[in-house]
């Protein structure tokens, strides 16, 4: 069973993203939410985890900043990470990319985008 | 100077875009006098405009119809809708339409700052000549309201929507 972390503090903008990988087909992975980066970074350490989805405006430690800890950390670095953002645009992404995310993708999500994004890492 | 496109134009297909994907919910610009949300019936939430350009977006509906789009959205009947859904639905389509507006606004090259979303109280502030509203309505004609407000936000409009 795949591990997916989705980081946002959003309810809703979660249960979109949750409902964007149960229709591309991960129903049944092992879904855990956190509400800010620092949760999801706490997570990601306490288990083994296949992928990690995070917005990038968020209280107590951003995307941008989780990104910035997973790729500084032995035990995490090769997890994947996908942004999900309403902050978008082409020169934040290039930031973002050569930070270490592995894809950067706008709000609103949906599922064929969903899809495209999660090809290369969870086959 | 900062390059841009076309201001309204922008904000439009933001709004559409997002409700259309979130909410799978149509609208169109409302043609002749606009409707009010009465104070009592609105829910509103403001979301700042931090680079290149200050200034504030604001998105306000009636109550009713926050409602009923959150209980689509989670699949549940209207009067299980709790106000942290209600109010979490409300600031996320802002914070979305938000980051789509700022996107579809300026060139490619130009790097933004948006904070996040606050839900607010009372009534919405008044407009001014720094204030661009839209009256929008769905397809049941219940309207939805975006402003974008402060000086050097609004400057953008002047140059390129007129």
């Amino acid at each position: 069973m795949k591990r997916i972390i989705i980081a946002d503090d959003s309810a809703t903008a979660r249960m979109f993203i949750k409902r964007c990988l149960q229709i591309i087909g991960f129903g049944d992975a092992d879904i855990i939410e956190a509400e800010d980066g620092k949760q999801a970074l706490e997570a990601a350490k306490e288990e083994a985890t296949d992928l990690l989805l995070t917005d990038l405006n968020m209280p107590v430690m951003d995307g941008e900043t989780l990104v910035k800890w997973v790729k500084a950390s032995p035990k995490l670095c090769e997890m994947p990470v996908i942004v999900i953002t309403s902050a978008g645009n082409p020169a934040k992404e290039a930031q973002l990319l050569e930070l270490g995310a592995h894809r950067v993708i706008n709000k609103p999500v949906s599922p064929p985008v969903m899809m495209d994004a999660l090809a290369d890492f969870l086959d | 100077m900062i390059q841009h496109n076309p201001f309204s134009p922008a904000m439009i297909d933001a709004v559409r875009q997002t409700l259309e994907n979130m909410v799978f919910m149509e609208i169109i610009e409302q043609r002749g006098t606009p409707s009010e949300i009465p104070a009592e019936e609105l829910a509103w939430s403001s979301l700042l405009i931090k680079a290149p350009v200050q200034g504030e977006l604001r998105l306000a509906v009636p109550t009713e119809l926050l409602k009923k789009i959150t209980g689509n959205v989670f699949g549940i009947d209207e009067e299980e809708v709790t106000t942290t859904q209600a109010y979490d639905i409300l600031n996320e389509l802002l914070n979305t339409i938000g980051g789509l507006f700022m996107t579809k606004l300026l060139s490619q090259e130009q790097e933004y700052k948006i904070g996040l979303p606050n839900l607010e109280a009372g009534e919405l502030p008044p407009t001014d000549e720094n204030t661009v509203v839209w009256h929008l309505i769905n397809s049941d004609e219940e309207p939805l309201k975006m402003y974008a407000a402060g000086e050097s936000l609004v400057a953008l409009s002047k140059n390129s929507d007129q």
